[in-house]
């Protein structure tokens, strides 16, 4: 069985930077999304085809979606693109994660052969990323759309004791909102592929089938969570606070 | 702390490099797909409202036209039914005047029938009255035998007066 390794494993190096094979598989993700991009946008016309059809019916979902939490289509789709990038690169990413070769395939780093590639979200650099991008971006939109002073006055509040101190249990959850994020898409995702490899080196053949289905709905519904919690707290900076 | 992180496999770097990938992503995705996307999804919401619209207008238009038809056609047929009152009327009058100038023809016919025989029967008494003479004359040579030359003129002329009597 091969090894099971928390960290990212290092492959090779580019001026200062590293590549881990998580690193290579989220460039091949992120090739994926901008191959799609410009197909979807060679495609666009005002009587759908089949794919700008299939795409535009998840957009309107999700918008639709947004619509009811943020309660106006015009903020919807302003922040759509946050949203939905976090969603759909988290999914694309996961679902990538449990094609054949991602952790079969091996490359010699110079010291040892490890995976050419890696689950993106079983490195808790991608998670911790998208979830400090979640929380610094919510924060800015809460800004731009309260008031610095407004905004930043949850957190810094020195009118009487008791809002200082929720001032500091709101910075406090804040962070805790960060390390929830993070640990919580790494967790998953990476329990999703500690139990494949134990699975496919118990039982190689057939059984591990309901297993990859188990990890399709997972890594969808872990997307959907991320990008949920990041619209929930768009839905709580934007909203008018009264005190 | 720092060994906590390394033993995570948290690393500053790798922590940029997933940053930077999600914002080129952000943006391709915002350019390529969101915005067209969704300017397509108004257009065409903006076209379906327009030709719900237009239909709609189209169907009070329809309503106004039908409505515009039915009149036309009453008017029609009221003008129709006077048409042919005026005509049956026009035909009545045309017909008596017919009738009229008929028996006018008629009367002027007879008259002219009427003329003319008495001119017929005036020329066939002149010619009657012409050959009598000669006549009456034969009879009476034949008659009497007798000095036609002494008699004739006094007889001619007494069966003459007779004849003009009659």
């Amino acid at each position: 069985m091969e090894e099971i390794s928390l960290r990212a494993q290092e492959l090779f190096h580019i001026g200062g930077f590293y590549i881990t094979n998580a690193i290579l598989l989220t460039l091949v993700a992120g090739f994926v999304l901008i191959v799609f991009s410009v197909v979807i946008r060679s495609k666009v016309k005002i009587i759908p085809g089949k794919l700008q059809g299939t795409v535009e019916m998840g957009l309107e979902s999700l918008l639709g979606l947004m619509e009811s939490v943020l309660g106006s289509m015009e903020k919807a789709e302003k922040y759509l693109p946050l949203v939905a990038t976090i969603f759909i690169f988290i999914l694309v990413s996961n679902l990538l994660g449990i094609f054949p070769g991602v952790g079969s395939l091996t490359f010699y780093n110079g010291s040892e052969h490890v995976p050419l590639f890696r689950s993106p979200a079983s490195d808790l650099n991608f998670t911790l990323a998208f979830a400090v991008i979640s929380v610094i971006v919510t924060n800015i939109i809460g800004m731009t759309s309260v008031g610095v002073f407004k905004h930043l006055g949850k957190y810094l509040n020195f009118k009487n004791p008791i809002t200082f101190f929720i001032g500091i249990l709101e910075i406090i959850s804040e962070i805790a909102k960060i390390i929830s994020l993070t640990f919580r898409l790494f967790g998953n995702v990476f329990a999703g592929e500690v139990l494949l490899t134990i699975i496919f080196f118990l039982a190689p053949y057939f059984i591990p089938l309901p297993f990859l289905f188990l990890e399709i709905f997972v890594g969808l519904i872990q997307a959907f969570i991320f990008a949920m919690i990041t619209l929930v707290s768009i839905s709580l900076h934007t909203a008018e606070h009264e005190h | 702390m720092n060994e906590l992180l390394e033993q995570l496999g948290i690393n500053w770097s790798l922590f940029l490099w997933q940053a930077i990938n999600f914002f080129v992503i952000l943006i391709v995705l915002t350019f390529f797909v969101y915005k067209p996307l969704i300017k397509v999804i108004k257009e065409r919401s903006q076209k379906i409202k327009e030709g719900l619209e237009k239909a709609e207008q189209a169907g009070i238009r329809l309503k106004e036209v039908d409505n515009i038809a039915k009149g036309k056609i009453k008017e029609a047929e009221a003008e129709s039914i006077n048409i042919i009152k005026n005509t049956e009327e026009k035909s009545k009058i045309l017909e008596r005047e017919l009738q009229k100038k008929n028996e006018e023809k008629q009367v002027q016919l007879q008259k002219e029938l009427q003329d003319q025989l008495k001119k017929q029967l005036e020329e066939n008494k002149k010619l009657v009255l012409s050959q009598a003479g000669e006549l009456v004359k034969k009879a009476i040579i034949k008659t009497v035998e007798l000095k036609p030359e002494a008699i004739d003129d006094a007889l001619i002329k007494k069966a003459v007066s007779e004849i003009n009597e009659v």
